[in-house]
């Protein structure tokens, strides 16, 4: 198949033009995009109609379709990738219809005006860089127990204990209990008496020393003073750092291997 | 023209199933000499490559080339209508391009679903110079994918000439899993050179889930840092294989 141009436009086409390009767009697995007056009904969990205006339809090559309005940042209907695409003409007017199986759900957008029809072929493989969440902190931590000290052994995380859930907790090199609250910020107040309130009642359980830990990037005013007074301790670790310990891998496309006899 | 016909819906229905993991939309080759089916998922990491000579068809007509794209899924859904033993017939009508779907045993259901644009797409074959080779019961293997999938969402596997062996880390836990030369599960292995590579668990558990109701032999083939091709050697004629591609890390 000849390969198709970067970007085709077609401004102020008849809708059998419009149709043609869209078909062949689909086809080509492209991104698109269709500006013009339309009405739009969904179907599926919900029903909805979307009376006639002028929107912005984008169907990208994966199948995820999005309407957009002239205003806000949410699409007012779309579908997530993988839907099947059906255009038709039918009475002065040109229909899109996107039907995802399951769950099944149908979008329908009717145009009866159409103002622009592109579709562009987008190579995007660059990722999207996060540093690492809260999150991120927590599985860096139980992969790498000495980016919180040496000699900790991690037993659970997220663990139940009332009124909320532990980050981490584990043990450390003596033998003691550690109970670890992790924020990726700097540790406020709060996140010292969120500790403390976990710690309680696990020191009435238990019949063992227990040590208390916050671990954050640095620590606001006045918070390590709280912590001493509760008897509780502070570990500086920077989330950037959790994030180089955690490997990250994406799964490679099998077209990468098409045509080179590779070794 | 092109009909097809089965006695035993399962035959059809275990096919569908395969195919369905991976695509929604499938393009069907038909040819005089059988039915033929290659593609990639949507995201393009995996792809199948099926075919089916016409010898294991009870009745196949087909009188010239032809594509056949259908929704899968929901050809499977009528499938799944027919009990074991009924009999199956697909035919094309030309005239308003729809399938129709007769299943016959206890009593007679004729189904008629719409065939959809055929896809342009060539899928090629990867072409990979692989080092290992390992023929497994599909049944080990789909068990040992199953206890790799108790600790975590990927898997590496690795083969010296004496053992292959599934190496699984979880943030928590983490498996090994080894089927060593000898081992009721391992029939045959090849090793030229100690290989390995990382893919994700996902894709291989319902591959081999779907593909394991045809097959009783599975041949991986793979080697460091490539794709994977699994064979999933047929009960009766026929050929199915799927290529999956690696996870690889990123900086």
């Amino acid at each position: 198949m000849q390969e198709p141009d970067k970007l085709t436009v077609l401004t102020n086409p008849k809708l059998t033009e419009a149709k043609t390009a869209i078909e062949k767009a689909l086809l080509q697995k492209r991104t698109i995009i269709v500006a013009g007056n339309c009405h739009v009904h969904y179907s599926g969990r919900a029903r909805s109609t979307l009376e006639l205006g002028e929107r912005l339809l984008i169907i990208k090559e994966d199948g995820a379709l999005l309407v957009h309005r002239p205003v806000g940042y949410e699409p007012v209907n779309w579908q997530p990738a993988g839907s099947v695409f059906h255009v038709q003409t039918k009475e002065n007017k040109l229909e899109v219809h996107g039907v995802r199986q399951k769950p099944r759900e149908s979008v329908l957008v009717t145009f009866n005006q159409i103002y622009m029809v592109s579709a562009l072929s987008l190579n995007d493989s660059g990722d999207f860089l996060l540093h690492a969440t809260e999150d991120d902190m927590h599985r860096a931590i139980l992969m790498k127990p000495e980016l919180f000290e040496e000699g900790f052994k991690p037993i659970s995380w997220e663990k139940k204990v009332e009124p909320g859930f532990v980050d981490i907790y584990g043990e450390d090199k003596d033998g003691k209990l550690v109970i670890i609250e992790v924020k990726r910020k700097t540790a406020t107040k709060e996140a010292a008496l969120q500790l403390a309130k976990y710690i309680e009642p696990i020191k009435a359980k238990i019949n063992r020393e227990l040590r208390g830990v916050l671990v954050a990037p640095s620590l606001g005013k006045d918070v390590q003073r709280i912590l001493a007074t509760m008897g509780l301790e502070f570990k500086e670790l920077d989330p950037k750092k959790c994030a180089e310990v955690l490997k990250k891998t994406k799964n490679a496309k099998l077209e990468t291997f098409f045509g080179e006899d590779s070794q | 023209m092109f009909k097809l016909k089965v006695t035993d819906a399962k035959l059809l229905r275990d096919m569908a199933t395969a195919i369905s993991i991976l695509v929604d939309e499938a393009t069907f080759k038909i040819e005089p000499d059988g039915l033929k089916l290659r593609a990639m998922d949507p995201s393009r990491v995996a792809m199948i490559d099926f075919e089916w000579p016409k010898t294991i068809f009870e009745e196949y007509v087909c009188n010239e080339p032809t594509k056949m794209c259908i929704n899968i899924s929901e050809l499977l859904k009528l499938l799944k209508r027919a009990s074991k033993d009924e009999a199956v017939e697909l035919s094309l009508d030309d005239k308003t391009g729809r399938l129709q779907v007769k299943i016959t045993g206890k009593y007679s259901r004729d189904f008629t679903m719409p065939t959809l644009e055929a896809s342009e797409e060539e899928v090629p074959t990867p072409k990979i110079a692989f080092n290992v080779k390992a023929k497994t019961t599909t049944q080990g293997l789909s068990q040992a994918i199953e206890d790799a999938q108790l600790v975590s969402d990927h898997v590496r596997i690795e083969a010296d000439p004496e053992k292959l062996v599934l190496n699984a880390a979880g943030d928590l836990m983490g498996a090994t899993i080894t089927l060593q030369k000898g081992n009721d599960a391992l029939l045959e292995l090849e090793a030229k050179e100690g290989s390995k590579a990382t893919f994700s668990l996902s894709y291989l558990a319902e591959i081999i889930k779907a593909a394991s109701a045809t097959s009783d032999i599975a041949t991986l083939e793979f080697s460091t840092d490539m794709p994977i091709r699994i064979d999933f050697q047929q009960q009766k004629e026929g050929k199915l294989t799927f290529f999956l591609a690696p996870r690889i890390e990123t900086d």
